[in-house]
């Protein structure tokens, strides 16, 4: 299952946003690609202008800290729910 | 939708308990202390029915689909936040008087949110019965007065640990039926000419303080509900005629109340937090939000009314191109602009929350208001700075209408000498109604004091992020960006 991020335009962050990829990366292989199954979107505050833009059947919406244990979780829940679709 | 005339006879189908001065004010519709609060509320009614103003007054329902007042609305995306404020500013600017909806709003807003999210943790029905009564004031068309402050006691306790346990509305009783809540909410704007109050918490609670943690709506007459309505300067110049308020038709500020709880019965329909004390930060946060993002709408368009009054006045007086007064009024002019910039910015980076209503970004709302805690002394003195000493000596309206010495009076106060010299005490009348009294100590209380700013600045102004910027810039951190630019990138 591919699994891609997109970054917001990063124009004033409310947390480091390269910390959730990191934190995909080392349980995920990831791609920075929109042709993916699940796309993960790093917003730097609520705002979360991707979640308004981007158009995708597969979409997290990441847009304030959050624990690795619950990106994890969150990633690995998005992909059963898509397994068993 | 009710226009304005049907929302003041509306008015008379409550019998809320008022006193003031002394006395209980019989009919708040027909009481002449009230009416300029009641006429500027009015025109939160009226202007809906404008077609000019209908674009920012009036909302189509989420609920129900129907056309409703704007100050009935959950906002559904950015642009809703954003007509908010441009609703504030019209109303400001037509009233140049707090028009008090905006609070019932709010705490309509903040309920929305909060009840979606304490149902999502505790499985109770908050949300739904909140839809429930969100629907009837909607179709209803009715003013809620959002209800927060506790009149607090010994302000280093908490609620539990003050020497009389009512210091905070409290429940003090649970039924089968409803609660009974006991203790009294300071500062109310728009309470007495109100249809609804709805109580909220006023702070974070901890589990001892559950009793505190409670929000409920009643209608303004309930049993055991009494309000004190607030002295204001100058208030009693209401009844000596149009002249000396400066702004007989909508007063100055909310027209604010003390409301009492004594021992009131709230049904359980109308009970939307009792108990849930890990969810009253997020109820107070929430509302703070809303309140703070609407005072760079509403008080610049009270602005735009003095500064279009210092303009006039420096007119009258025959001093409009001089160079140091078209300083003071541009000054004005950006000092205003600043405050609506900051509405405008925190209401186009507003988000979508969890129960589906948008909200403000919370950091430019606090910005927004702690603005609104400075700015206007500064164009208030420059107004008082233009319009000369006068504005603290202008004879009385008395005098004036006195035949006896009316001449004197209109030949010693005369300007410019095209100009009436009704105008122009009227112009001085109003500035002096602007500028000094409550107009001031409200921009610096009214949504919080800047101290409750501050507070929530600090806790989201993060400082490490912007530390590790600093030390990036300095050369103290890796600038990959900086390498890659200069082709010095670590090979891998």
């Amino acid at each position: 299952m591919k699994i891609g991020v997109k970054y917001c335009g990063g124009c004033n962050p409310e947390y480091r946003r390269e910390g959730v990829e990191e934190v995909l990366r080392k349980h995920f292989k990831i791609f920075y690609s929109e042709d993916v199954d699940i796309l993960i979107l790093i917003n730097g505050c609520r705002k979360a202008c991707l979640a308004e833009e981007v158009e995708h059947p597969n979409i997290l919406v990441v847009d304030s800290p959050m624990s690795e244990e619950e990106i994890v979780r969150k990633v690995e829940d998005a992909m059963k729910e898509l397994r068993e679709s | 939708m009710m226009k304005g005339k049907e929302y003041i006879e509306s008015l008379r189908k409550y019998k809320p308990t008022v006193y003031f001065m002394g006395k209980k004010i019989e009919s708040v519709a027909d009481s002449p202390i009230l009416a300029p609060h009641v006429n500027a509320a009015a025109m939160t009614y009226e202007l809906a029915h404008d077609p000019k103003y209908e674009d920012v007054m009036t909302a189509t329902s989420h609920l129900t689909g129907e056309k409703i007042n704007r100050f009935t609305h959950i906002h559904q995306s950015t642009e809703d936040l954003v007509k908010k404020v441009r609703m504030m500013r019209l109303l400001g600017r037509k009233t140049g008087s707090c028009f008090q909806r905006c609070v019932g709003l709010d705490a309509l807003c903040a309920l929305y949110i909060t009840t979606y999210d304490i149902d999502q943790k505790y499985g109770t029905d908050y949300h739904e019965r909140f839809k429930e009564y969100l629907t009837y004031v909607q179709k209803n068309d009715l003013m809620a007065a959002g209800a927060m402050t506790d009149v607090k006691g010994d302000r280093s306790l908490r609620p539990h640990q003050q020497a009389d346990p009512d210091m905070y509305v409290r429940v003090v009783e649970r039924r089968e039926d409803g609660i009974v809540v006991r203790g009294a909410k300071a500062h109310i704007t728009g309470a007495v000419n109100s249809h609804e109050i709805i109580a909220l918490p006023t702070r974070a609670m901890g589990e001892k303080d559950k009793d505190y943690a409670v929000a409920f709506a009643v209608p303004v007459d309930a049993e055991g509900v009494v309000m004190f309505f607030g002295r204001q300067t100058n208030d009693m110049r209401r009844l000596d005629g149009d002249i000396d308020c400066g702004n007989a038709k909508y007063g100055t500020v909310g027209g604010e109340a003390l409301i009492v709880f004594n021992d009131v019965f709230v049904p359980w329909e109308r009970v939307f937090m009792c108990g849930e004390y890990d969810f009253a930060s997020e109820l107070v946060e929430t509302f703070a939000t809303y309140h703070r993002q609407n005072y760079g709408g509403c008080k610049v368009g009270v602005a735009d009314v003095l500064i279009g009054a210092s303009a006039a006045i420096a007119e009258y007086n025959g001093v409009e191109r001089a160079s140091h007064i078209v300083d003071k009024l541009t000054e004005m002019v950006h000092l205003a602009e600043t405050c609506w910039c900051c509405s405008l910015a925190c209401s186009y980076e507003g988000f979508k929350t969890p129960s589906g209503a948008y909200m403000p970004n919370l950091l430019l709302a606090n910005v927004t208001k702690l603005n609104i805690t400075r700015f206007p002394y500064e164009w208030s003195r420059l107004a008082q700075d233009i319009v000369g000493g006068i504005v603290a000596t202008t004879p009385s309206e008395l005098d004036y209408k006195n035949p006896e010495t009316r001449e004197l009076i209109e030949k010693y106060l005369k300007g410019k000498a095209d100009v009436p010299t009704e105008h122009r005490i009227r112009v001085i009348r109003l500035i002096e109604n602007l500028s000094i009294g409550a107009e001031l100590p409200e921009s610096m209380h009214g949504a919080g004091s800047p101290a409750a700013q501050k507070i929530m600045i600090a806790r989201r102004a993060n400082l490490d992020l912007k530390k590790e910027e600093a030390k990036r810039v300095a050369g103290i951190l890796p600038d990959e960006d900086y390498q890659r630019v200069r082709g010095e990138e670590k090979k891998e």
